[in-house]
């Protein structure tokens, strides 16, 4: 996936889909942490440099990746 | 080489009605085909500096013709052929420049993919360019129209064509496309403006042509860098305002306003994220033309 940044928000390119997104600084290094082969929840949570804003959670943040067709869930 | 203007009348609507007239637009030839007046006429008013073309090669083939059937007689209708084939659905007669013009920009915004093309005016000084996307509605027109009359090059009234091999700006200089209220602030604006007669009742409302400047013309195949991107808004009475507009902001404004960015790929996000770190950006409010081109002076003047 190519990306750019401009202080804390990243443009997306998914090659697989063609689609471009736009995403804060949480999202792109929960990807970031995926790619680099995290899983657990202790391993995604590490990657967040800082808690998740307000009542938003780690699920509910991948349910949005999910969502946007970046990541996909798969029984272990 | 020979412009359009070396043709006299007769000259001009023998080549159109026979084997075509062949026009260099910028990057592009356009090979034309049509027996109706009102193109011929404003081909004759509005393009006599473009250079015509005798290579033999042309990038499009465009017809403009009057409908088959029974609309070819009753309330008649015209439509724009590309390749023998109509692009869209017909118009009526009267509507035959305008139709020759959207079609046109229809066929660089569809075709030309060795570039990203936006839906922006793009203006030249003092080898910096300005990109100023724009949805219909926005002023852009008008404030474009001012500008290359008072001292900015025009590249584009419509087609920013950003080159993805490099990111330098293509021009594609054609006649400036108003609409209705923008047709006599421009007649009034700009004394001696060679315009087209006004068509009316399109689906844009009123639409006119104004003639590019001939200097523009001549300079077609000067590129340009681009340095600012400066997203216009018309609001009557407002003072003028010129904010700062940042990186990701920057960038989904920008895809808002390509044609061809689902069609490129990578090299779409790439050429956008490279005027985005390239051009400082800003949101342009303006009332008065006046106003605007003090604002786009000082941005030049800046500059150098």
């Amino acid at each position: 996936m190519r990306q750019y940044r401009w202080d804390d928000e990243f443009v997306l390119f998914n090659d697989l889909s063609g689609d471009t997104h736009l995403l804060g600084v949480q999202a792109m290094h929960l990807l970031q942490a995926l790619a680099a082969g995290a899983r657990s929840d202790a391993e995604l949570g590490a990657a967040l440099t800082e808690s998740l804003p307000g009542d938003t959670t780690l699920a509910a943040l991948l349910a949005d990746l999910e969502r946007l067709m970046l990541v996909e869930r798969r029984p272990c | 080489m020979l412009t359009v203007a070396a043709l006299n009348p007769r000259a001009l609507r023998r080549r159109l009605s026979g084997p075509g007239l062949d026009i260099r637009t910028g990057p592009f030839v356009v090979r034309l085909h049509t027996r109706i007046a009102a193109v011929i006429d404003n081909l004759a008013l509005l393009y006599p500096d473009y250079p015509l073309d005798d290579s033999g090669f042309a990038d499009f083939h465009v017809s403009v013709a009057r409908a088959r059937g029974l609309r070819r007689w009753i309330r008649p209708q015209v439509e724009f052929l590309v390749d023998g084939e109509s692009m869209f659905s017909p118009l009526p007669l009267a509507q035959a420049f305008p139709i020759f013009e959207w079609g046109l920009n229809w066929c660089v915004s569809s075709r030309a993919h060795d570039h990203l093309v936006l839906h922006a005016a793009v203006v030249e000084r003092g080898g910096m360019a300005a990109i100023l996307p724009a949805p219909p509605g926005s002023g852009k027109s008008t404030l474009c129209a001012a500008l290359v009359n008072n001292g900015w090059r025009l590249l584009s009234d419509e087609l920013a064509l950003v080159r993805l091999s490099d990111g330098m700006l293509v021009p594609v200089p054609r006649p400036v496309s108003l609409k209705n209220a923008s047709i006599g602030i421009v007649r009034t604006y700009i004394p001696g403006a060679v315009l087209s007669q006004p068509v009316h009742a399109t689906s844009k409302g009123s639409v006119a042509h104004l003639r590019a400047p001939p200097g523009s013309v001549a300079r077609a195949a000067e590129l340009a860098r681009p340095a600012w991107v400066i997203f216009p808004k018309f609001e009557a009475g407002a003072d003028v305002a010129l904010d700062a507009v940042y990186g990701a902001d920057t960038f989904m404004r920008l895809a808002e306003n390509a044609f061809n960015y689902p069609v490129l790929g990578a090299a779409g996000f790439d050429a956008l994220a490279g005027l985005v770190n390239g051009c400082a950006a800003y949101s342009f409010r303006y009332s008065r033309l006046d106003d605007a081109l003090a604002t786009f002076d000082s941005l030049a003047a800046g500059a150098r």
